[in-house]
C-alpha cells in the first residue's frame, strides 16, 4: 500500500487533484454567474484576489486565520453584489461584447489597485496547516496536511452550493429566475434581487478559491489568479457554462491533465493541456460536454 | 470645405491611397521635430496601431471577440525573430512577410474551432491561447532563446538617412527617427490595405454575418469561411505588428507579450473606437505616449511616480477609461463630437450599417 | 507620394538646420563637460531582482565620496540610475517603474535625453543583451555589465563592451573542479535560469569535466512567478529528488534560490547545494536552510576587517546618508555593496588615468592596458582579446547563524582558482589572494 502511495502515478494524481479543486471552484463561480445573468465574468479571479487581500491582511493585525477567511468571503460577496448593481445592470440587453469589455476593464483596475495598495510583490500567508509532505517507509507521499485541507474545503463548498440550489427556497428562486425570468416575476419572485444574489454567491465561491491559492506555496500577489482564471474558464467551458457538475468535473480534468504534462513533458507546456482538452471538447460539443440543451442561443 | 470632404468621401482606392498617404506624410513630418525619445515611443505606437487595427476589424466588422492578440503578436515576432537571427541580411520586407504568414496561420488554427463558438467561449479560448504561447516558446530554448529571448540587429539606419543629420547627437537622432519613419511607413501600408478591405465585398459580407448570420447564409455567404478569414486577417495584422515591435526592440523576449498586453490592446481599441481606422490611429497614439500621459497625471496629482500608486497609475487609468468608455461612449473617443473627429472622418467608412443590396 | 516627399523634404531641411545649430559643438564627447561627467545605468531598483539594488547604490556612494574629495581631474561624476525591473516590468512582480518600462526604453532615455558618456554597471544578463545593439549603434560604451554572461567578452563584435565579474562559464569550471575533488562519483543535478545565465553556467560545468545527465539539467523561468498555475521549481526539485541527485548546482537569482531551497526543505530533500555567486548572497536569500551551501566568492568576507577594503567600504557607505540612510557602523554589509564598490573604483581609476581630455575611444583604449585596484581578491585585467573582467574566485561556505538566516560566507581554504571562458583555457590555482592597497587619493 505504501509503495502505491509513494509511486509517481499517485504523486501526479494527488498534485492534479489539489490544483484541480481550485480550478473547479473558479469554474463553479463562473457557472453561477453565467446561469443567473449570462455574463462571463472576466474579473472573477481578480475580484477574488482583491477580497483575499482585504481579508488576509487582517492576519497582520493578529486576527486568526479562520476569521480572515470569513472576512475574505464576506468582502468577496459585497464586491460581487456591487459589481452586478453598478457595472453589469446597465448593460443588460446590450451586445454581448459590452459586459465582456467592462469586466476586462474591471480586471485591470482591480489588479493595478491591488498593486498600488499592497505592492505587487508576493506576500506569503501563514497557512493553517503544514505544507511539508508526508513520508511512508522513508519515501515521499505527495500529500501534505495543507493539500488535504484544501481538497476537503473545496468539496465542502461544492456540496454547500449544491445543497443551496437543490434544497432551499432561495435556491429554487435562483434557479427559477435564471430559467424563466418572466414567469418568475409573475410568480412574485424579485428577479433583479436574485441576479444580485447570484453574483454574490459566485464571488463568495471565487474568494474561497483565491484564499486556498494564496495560502499555498505560491502566495498572494495581484496577478496570482490570472492563470487560475484561465484554467477555471477552460474547465467551465469544457463542462459547459450551464452545468455546475460539468464545471467541477472540468476543473479536476484540467488539473490532472496539467499535472501529467508537467511531470512527463515540461512544466512550460502544461497550459497546452487545457487548450487541447478545450478544443477537442468544443469540437465534439460546442456547448460543453455536460450541457443538456444543445440549442443555440441567438 | 465641402469639396475637400466630398473628395475624400469618394470611396475609390485612389482617394483612400491619398488619404492614408497624407496622414503618413504628416506623421513623417512630425518625426523631424520630435525629440529622439519621443520618436522611439512613436515607433512602438505605430507597430501597436497595426495590431489594434486587426483587432478592430475582427470585433467591429466580423463581431467575433479575441483576447488572444498578444499571442498572435508573439507568433509573428518569433517567426520573424528566429529567421532574422539566422539570416541577418534578409530584406526587411521578407522578414515582415514571414511574420504575416505565421500570424495568419496561427489565426487559422485558432479559427477552426473558434468559428463554431460565440461570445464568451470564443473570448475564453483566445485568452487561453494567449496564456499558452509564451510559456511554450520558452520551452524550446534552443530555438527561441528561452526566457532570455533572441537578440536582433536588423534595423540599421542607412547611411543616406544618417547624412541628413549633423551635430554632436546626429547619430542618436538619426537612429531614433529612422525607426519611427520605418514603422510609420509599414503602418501606413497596413492601414491602406485595411481601408480597402473595409470597402470590399468581403467587408460587406462580414458585416452582414455580424448582424444577421441567418440572413447572410440565405444569401449564399459561407459563414465558416467568412468568419475564419476574419480571424486570419486579424491574426496576420497582429503578427506583423508583433514582428515590427520586436525588430524595433531589437529582441524577441517572452516578457514583451504578457497576458495583460491583450487587455491593453482591447482597451486601446475600445478607447479609439471599434471598427474604424481612426480608432486604431488614436489607440496607437495613446499607446505611444501613455507613459508621458501617466507621468503628467502623476505630476498633476502630486503622486510620486516611483511609489506603488504612481507605478500602477497606468493600469488604474486605463481600466477606468475602458469601463467608462464602454458604458457611456461605446463607439470610442472617435464618436465624441470634436473638431478632430471631422478631420478623422475622411478615413472612416461611410456607412456603419450593412446594406443588403450591395451583396449582389 | 508627392505629398509625402514634399512635406518630408521641406520639414527635413528645416529641422536638419535646427538640429545642427542647437546641438552644440560637433566633436565634443557626450556627457563630458569641463567640470562634470555624466554616466548612467539601468538597474533593478524594484521588482523581482530588487535585492541587487544596493550594488549600484554602493557604486553611487563611491562616486559621491570621490566628488566630495574634489572629483576626478576637476570633474564631478553624475551617476544616473534608472529602474528597469530586471527587464521584467511588464510582469509586475513588485516593479514600481511602470509596466511599459523596458531596459531598452530606459537606455534610450539615458542615451538620447541625458546624453550619458557611457553606461556603467547596468545589471542583468538578458536585459543587457537586449540593448547591446542599441548602445553599439549609438556609439555608447557599455561598461562593467553586472552579469557573468560571457556575452560581454566579444571584442570583435562589441569593442566598447566590457564585463566585470567572473563569468558563469569560469564559475562552472571552478565548481566542476570542486566537485571532482570533493564529490567524485556522486550524482549531479542542475537548475538554471532559462537564459544565458543558466546556459553559460551549465556549459562551464561540462567544460570543467563533470557530467550532468540531461534529465537532471533543469531550468526555471522567472515568468512562472506570475501565473501561479504551474510551478517550474517544484517540478524541478521533485525531479532531482526522484533522480537521487546528491550535489545540486544552482544558477538562480536570489528569490528563486530561496524558492528552490524552501521547496526542497518541504520535500525533505537535502543535497549538497552549490550556488552561483550572484544567487547565494545570504542576506538576499534570507533562509536559514542555506547554511552549509557552497558558493564562489571574488570578494573578501564582509566580516574580514583585516582586508582594508572592508572598513573603507563601511566608511564610504556611512558617509552616504541619501542612499544608505539607515546604515550604521554595526549594519551587516553584503557582497552586493563590495560589488558596487569594485566597479565604481575601477571606473574612477580609469577616468583618473585619462587626464583632462576624456573621449570614449581613449577611455576604452586605456581600459585595455590599465591595472586596477579594488576589493576583488582575484586579478581584474582586460586585453584586446579579453573583455570579461575578473578571472576566478574562491569556494566559500555559507555560515550557520542559529535559526536565523545566514549573513556570511567564509572561504573554505586558501585556494584561489582562475580560469577563462573557453574550454581550452586552463584552470590555475594559487594560494595567494590578490589584495590591492587602497590608492592614497581615495582614502
Amino acid at each position: 500500500m505504501s509503495a502505491f502511495l509513494t509511486s509517481s502515478l499517485m504523486h501526479n494524481i494527488f498534485g492534479g487533484l489539489a490544483q484541480g479543486v481550485v480550478y473547479s471552484l473558479v469554474a463553479l463561480s463562473l457557472v453561477i454567474v453565467w446561469q443567473s445573468t449570462h455574463v462571463l465574468n472576466f474579473a472573477q479571479g481578480a475580484m477574488a484576489m482583491f477580497a483575499t487581500y482585504i481579508g488576509m491582511t487582517e492576519i497582520d493585525r493578529g486576527i486568526g486565520y479562520w476569521w480572515c477567511v470569513i472576512i475574505s468571503v464576506a468582502v468577496g460577496m459585497i464586491v460581487g453584489g456591487l459589481t452586478e448593481r453598478v457595472l453589469i445592470r446597465p448593460l443588460y440587453g446590450k451586445p454581448e461584447i459590452n459586459p465582456i469589455v467592462v469586466m476586462v476593464g474591471f480586471l485591470g483596475v482591480l489588479e493595478a489597485l491591488s498593486a498600488a495598495i499592497w505592492t505587487s510583490s508576493t506576500r506569503n500567508i501563514a497557512e493553517p496547516f503544514s505544507q511539508i509532505f508526508y513520508h511512508a517507509n522513508g519515501n515521499l507521499v505527495y500529500l501534505s496536511p495543507f493539500i488535504i485541507f484544501q481538497i476537503i474545503l473545496a468539496i465542502c463548498i461544492m456540496l454547500l452550493v449544491a445543497a443551496l440550489f437543490r434544497f432551499t427556497r432561495l435556491g429554487l428562486q435562483l434557479r427559477a429566475s435564471a430559467l424563466a425570468p418572466e414567469v418568475s416575476r409573475l410568480l412574485g419572485i424579485r428577479v433583479s434581487r436574485m441576479l444580485t444574489i447570484g453574483w454574490m454567491l459566485s464571488a463568495g465561491v471565487g474568494a474561497i478559491a483565491a484564499v486556498i491559492q494564496a495560502s499555498g506555496s505560491f502566495g498572494l500577489f495581484p496577478t496570482n489568479m490570472d492563470g487560475i482564471f484561465v484554467a477555471g474558464f477552460i474547465a467551465a467551458a469544457v463542462g459547459g457554462l450551464e452545468s455546475p457538475i460539468g464545471a467541477v468535473a472540468g476543473g479536476l480534468l484540467i488539473g490532472l491533465a496539467e499535472q501529467f504534462i508537467l511531470a512527463y513533458w515540461s512544466p512550460n507546456v502544461a497550459p497546452l493541456g487545457g487548450i487541447i482538452i478545450l478544443v477537442v471538447a468544443l469540437m465534439i460539443r460546442p456547448q460543453g460536454l455536460f450541457t443538456k440543451h444543445a440549442g443555440r442561443r441567438v | 470645405m465641402d469639396w475637400w470632404r466630398s473628395f475624400f468621401r469618394q470611396e475609390s482606392t485612389h482617394s483612400r491611397l491619398i488619404g492614408v498617404t497624407a496622414l503618413a506624410a504628416l506623421t513623417l513630418a512630425i518625426t523631424f521635430v520630435l525629440p529622439p525619445v519621443a520618436n522611439s515611443e512613436l515607433a512602438g505606437g505605430a507597430a501597436i496601431a497595426i495590431v489594434i487595427l486587426g483587432l478592430s476589424w475582427l470585433i467591429g466588422w466580423s463581431g467575433q471577440i479575441s483576447l488572444g492578440n498578444s499571442g498572435f503578436m508573439a507568433v509573428g515576432a518569433y517567426a520573424a525573430g528566429i529567421w532574422a537571427h539566422h539570416h541577418n541580411t534578409t530584406p526587411l520586407v521578407f522578414t515582415l512577410a514571414l511574420a504575416i504568414v505565421a500570424g495568419g496561420l496561427s489565426g487559422l488554427i485558432i479559427a477552426i474551432p473558434s468559428t463554431r463558438l460565440r461570445g464568451p467561449y470564443l473570448a475564453g479560448l483566445t485568452l487561453a491561447f494567449a496564456a499558452a504561447v509564451t510559456p511554450i516558446a520558452q520551452n524550446f530554448t534552443s530555438v527561441t532563446g528561452g526566457e532570455g529571448g533572441i537578440f536582433l540587429n536588423s534595423l540599421v539606419t542607412p547611411s543616406w538617412f544618417g547624412h541628413l543629420f549633423s551635430g554632436a547627437n546626429a547619430v542618436i537622432n538619426a537612429n531614433a527617427q529612422w525607426t519611427a519613419d520605418l514603422a510609420v511607413v509599414v503602418a501606413a501600408v497596413s492601414f491602406f490595405f485595411m481601408a480597402n478591405l473595409f470597402h470590399s465585398r468581403t467587408g460587406r459580407a462580414m458585416r452582414l454575418v455580424r448582424d444577421n448570420d441567418v440572413a447572410a447564409e440565405l444569401m449564399g455567404v459561407d459563414l465558416l469561411r467568412t468568419r475564419s478569414s476574419a480571424f486570419m486577417i486579424a491574426a496576420a495584422y497582429a503578427g506583423l505588428g508583433g514582428a515590427l515591435y520586436s525588430l524595433l526592440e531589437a529582441s524577441v523576449r517572452p516578457e514583451t507579450f504578457p497576458l495583460t498586453l491583450s487587455i491593453t490592446l482591447l482597451t486601446l481599441m475600445v478607447l479609439g473606437g471599434i471598427g474604424t481606422l481612426s480608432g486604431a490611429v488614436i489607440g496607437g497614439i495613446i499607446y505611444s505616449f501613455s507613459a508621458d500621459l501617466v507621468a503628467h497625471v502623476n505630476s498633476l496629482t502630486g503622486v510620486n511616480p516611483t511609489s506603488n500608486l504612481g507605478a500602477n497609475m497606468q493600469g488604474i487609468i486605463f481600466g477606468v477609461l475602458l469601463i467608462l468608455t464602454m458604458m457611456f461612449a461605446p463607439r470610442g473617443l472617435v464618436s465624441l463630437r470634436t473638431p478632430i473627429q471631422k478631420l478623422f472622418r475622411i478615413l472612416r467608412p461611410r456607412r456603419q450599417t450593412p446594406d443588403l443590396g450591395e451583396l449582389h | 507620394m508627392t505629398l509625402l516627399s514634399v512635406s518630408a523634404l521641406a520639414l527635413g531641411g528645416i529641422t536638419t538646420g535646427l538640429l545642427s545649430s542647437s546641438a552644440g559643438a560637433a566633436g565634443s564627447t557626450p556627457g563630458v563637460s569641463a567640470n562634470s561627467i555624466t554616466i548612467g545605468a539601468t538597474v533593478p531598483l524594484s521588482g523581482i531582482a530588487v535585492s541587487y539594488a544596493p550594488v549600484s547604490a554602493a557604486a553611487n556612494a563611491v562616486f559621491k565620496w570621490v566628488n566630495a574629495h574634489g572629483g576626478v581631474n576637476g570633474r564631478k561624476i553624475k551617476y544616473i540610475r534608472l529602474d528597469d525591473c530586471y527587464g521584467l516590468a511588464s510582469y509586475g512582480l513588485g516593479c514600481t517603474a511602470g509596466a511599459s518600462v523596458t531596459t531598452l526604453s530606459q537606455n534610450q532615455v539615458l542615451v538620447a535625453q541625458d546624453h550619458v558618456f557611457a553606461t556603467v554597471g547596468s545589471l542583468g544578463t538578458a536585459a543587457e543583451e537586449s540593448v547591446e545593439g542599441y548602445l553599439k549603434q549609438n556609439g555608447v560604451p557599455q561598461l562593467f555589465v553586472n552579469s557573468g554572461s560571457k556575452a560581454w567578452d566579444d571584442p570583435s563584435q562589441y569593442p566598447d563592451l566590457f564585463g566585470y565579474q567572473t563569468s558563469y562559464n569560469a564559475e562552472g569550471k571552478i565548481f566542476a573542479e570542486f566537485i571532482k575533488t570533493h564529490y567524485a562519483g556522486e550524482t549531479l543535478g542542475f537548475i538554471g535560469q532559462n537564459d544565458d545565465f543558466g546556459a553559460n553556467g551549465l556549459l562551464g560545468l561540462t567544460d570543467g569535466g563533470v557530467n550532468v545527465a540531461s534529465a537532471n539539467a533543469l531550468t526555471y523561468n522567472t515568468a512562472d512567478a506570475i501565473t501561479g498555475s504551474t510551478s517550474d521549481i517544484q517540478a524541478d526539485v521533485a525531479t532531482l529528488q526522484a533522480s537521487k541527485c546528491q550535489v545540486v548546482v544552482l544558477d538562480s537569482v536570489p528569490p528563486f534560490t530561496t524558492g528552490i531551497l524552501e521547496v526542497a526543505h518541504a520535500l525533505g530533500y537535502s543535497p549538497t547545494w552549490i550556488i552561483s555567486s550572484v544567487g547565494a548572497d545570504p542576506t538576499s536569500v534570507n533562509f536559514a536552510g542555506e547554511a552549509g551551501a557552497y558558493t564562489l566568492d571574488y570578494f573578501p568576507s564582509v566580516t574580514d576587517t583585516g582586508d582594508a577594503w572592508i572598513p573603507w567600504t563601511r566608511k564610504v557607505l556611512l558617509a552616504d546618508k541619501t542612499d544608505f540612510p539607515t546604515f550604521t557602523s554595526s549594519s551587516i554589509m553584503t557582497g552586493n555593496e563590495l560589488y558596487g564598490v569594485g566597479y565604481a573604483v575601477e571606473f574612477v581609476e580609469a577616468l583618473k588615468a585619462e587626464g583632462k581630455t576624456v573621449t570614449r575611444a581613449g577611455f576604452v583604449k586605456s581600459l585595455l592596458s590599465a591595472t586596477f585596484s579594488g576589493p576583488a581578491i582575484t586579478p581584474l585585467k582586460y586585453s584586446a582579446s579579453n573583455h570579461q573582467g575578473l578571472q576566478g574566485g574562491v569556494i566559500a561556505k555559507i555560515d550557520a547563524n542559529g535559526s536565523k538566516a545566514p549573513v556570511n560566507a567564509t572561504p573554505v581554504n586558501g585556494t584561489v582558482f582562475t580560469t577563462g571562458n573557453s574550454k581550452a583555457s586552463p584552470l590555475k590555482t594559487t594560494t595567494k589572494l590578490t589584495i590591492s592597497p587602497i590608492p592614497s587619493w581615495l582614502k
